[in-house]
């Protein structure tokens, strides 16, 4: 005899009537992952274009915030899981079709370079140390060498930063189940945030007006294609289907229009983009004005997305 | 030398030009908003939020908090919160536009900024209660309620502006 279970109902917590897993742990979690990619997507592309003295802020100083981002992002993420302690589990495998698996191994990656980046720079952040004599002596050598091996961390960071970018939106937009983060757009929307935040935080570092004003130049051209896909996100979720419409309606009208629209998208983008603006045609603006609202609209960014994202679904 | 560049940090419009303004985005603010400017709205939204937190029963309970005790709504979500964002946000563009923007404190030449800064808490705190005995500011009751040509809006401006000018002169010396 062929024994069937019938399971008949739907009584799924968390899930059920909506999504309720993901809480401010992965909104963090996702806007320091792709502030820490774009301060070292900057800061390799610093060094590998030779005008690391030119630019000390986005090598030397900014480059002290991923490590700490990092740290803090990946230790929030962990213990937003139910089984942390299974944690270790994402590096016996590589799966080629899970975001999570290419986060996870690209994080692998940028993490342990994002502290020797910043190793590299002890002696110039530590000037007066004596670094002949005692411990400092013993580890003089492995400074050094990372010092005079900066290329080779810019080359690997380029590509492992982009990929680190990338993941925070392609990590949502894999879920085909939720109609306002499966979309194509996400993953470089998300990169382009974080590379936008990081250019923000280069600016609140920044050690001369000449780097200030390249990093807001960035900054702006970052913020007109951020503004170009959110819009290109919305085109492409008005002609889709009625779940669609019904996820994008969350953010053109609905429960988390006004935080979207105000705080991400005018007091976000728009309204530092004047800003950025008119210091580069001469008027004096404090630098950090912009700079900051930048980095605010970037956290609300991730907080909205996650927010909003688990309330859209297939079933009504 | 774009204009710009010049010196104008201290070039500011006519106050009667100003004013004819201020008209101007009153009657803007009505057509695109169904109601009037205000400025305290947005603290008084603070203060209202903050208490609800710290003191739920004393909220639920009190004369003055039951009227916008609302569980369900969060008193930040008022048009004033962002109204008062976006005057923030203006004044900053406009300041920038004069090259006014740097941090400092303003203070007449007798006074230390200490001082000021302590006199000027002082009658933020007068205000402050005024415009809740009033049910309104210069720009909720006097400007708003004035251009409806509401009976209290009229009092409430020559109220404000004639005190004013009465106890401007036992203060006098503060300025001068």
């Amino acid at each position: 005899m062929k024994e069937e279970l019938i399971i008949s109902g739907r009584n799924l917590p968390h899930i059920d009537p909506h999504l309720n897993l993901w809480h401010w742990q992965i909104s963090l979690y996702l806007f320091l992952g792709g502030l820490a990619a774009g301060i070292l997507f900057f800061a390799a592309l610093v060094t590998l274009l030779g005008k690391e003295k030119e630019y000390e802020g986005a090598v030397k100083f900014a480059t002290l915030i991923p490590p700490i981002a990092l740290v803090i992002g990946l230790f929030v993420l962990i213990i937003d899981l139910s089984h942390m302690w299974y944690a270790w589990r994402l590096y016996v495998t590589f799966r080629i079709t899970s975001p999570m698996s290419w986060g996870a191994w690209t994080l692998m990656l940028v993490t342990p370079i994002s502290f020797l980046w910043v190793m590299s720079y002890m002696k110039e952040y530590f000037l007066y140390w004596r670094w002949k004599e005692g411990w400092l002596h013993k580890i003089e050598w492995v400074v050094d060498w990372l010092a005079n091996n900066r290329k080779l961390m810019a080359w690997i960071l380029i590509p492992s930063t982009i990929i680190l970018g990338i993941y925070t939106g392609i990590l949502l937009s894999a879920f085909n189940a939720r109609p306002l983060w499966n979309n194509s757009i996400l993953g470089i929307l998300f990169l382009t945030s974080g590379l936008s935040t990081g250019a923000a935080m280069i600016i609140l570092f920044g050690r001369s007006h000449k780097e200030r004003k390249l990093f807001s130049k960035i900054d702006l051209i970052l913020i007109g294609i951020e503004l170009f896909l959110i819009t290109h996100m919305f085109m492409g979720m008005l002609a889709g289907s009625q779940v669609q419409l019904e996820a994008s309606e969350l953010l053109l009208g609905g429960q988390f229009a006004v935080t979207f629209w105000v705080f991400v998208v005018i007091l976000g983008l728009v309204f530092p983009a004047i800003l950025e603006i008119f210091e580069l045609i001469g008027f004096r603006v404090p630098v950090y004005v912009p700079a900051l609202l930048v980095l605010m609209g970037g956290v609300v960014f991730r907080f909205v997305m996650i927010d909003a994202g688990q309330l859209t679904r297939f079933l009504y | 030398m774009k204009f710009w560049q010049k010196n104008t940090r201290h070039i500011y419009w006519n106050p009667y030009f100003g004013g004819f303004m201020l008209g101007l985005l009153l009657i803007a603010t009505f057509y695109i908003t169904g109601r009037g400017v205000g400025a305290t709205g947005a603290s008084k939204s603070a203060v209202i939020t903050t208490v609800e937190a710290v003191a739920p029963t004393f909220a639920s309970e009190s004369s003055f908090y039951t009227k916008y005790y609302d569980e369900e709504k969060n008193p930040m979500k008022n048009w004033l919160v962002f109204e008062t964002l976006g005057i923030l946000a203006g004044a900053l563009l406009s300041g920038a536009l004069s090259g006014r923007v740097r941090f400092r404190i303003q203070h007449p030449p007798k006074m230390t900024p200490k001082r000021r800064l302590i006199l000027a808490g002082l009658g933020g705190i007068l205000f402050g209660l005024g415009s809740q005995i009033a049910r309104g500011c210069t720009s909720g009751a006097a400007l708003s309620g004035s251009s409806v040509l509401s009976l209290g809006g009229f009092i409430t401006m020559f109220s404000i502006f004639g005190t004013a000018y009465l106890f401007a002169y036992f203060f006098r010396k503060l300025w001068i």
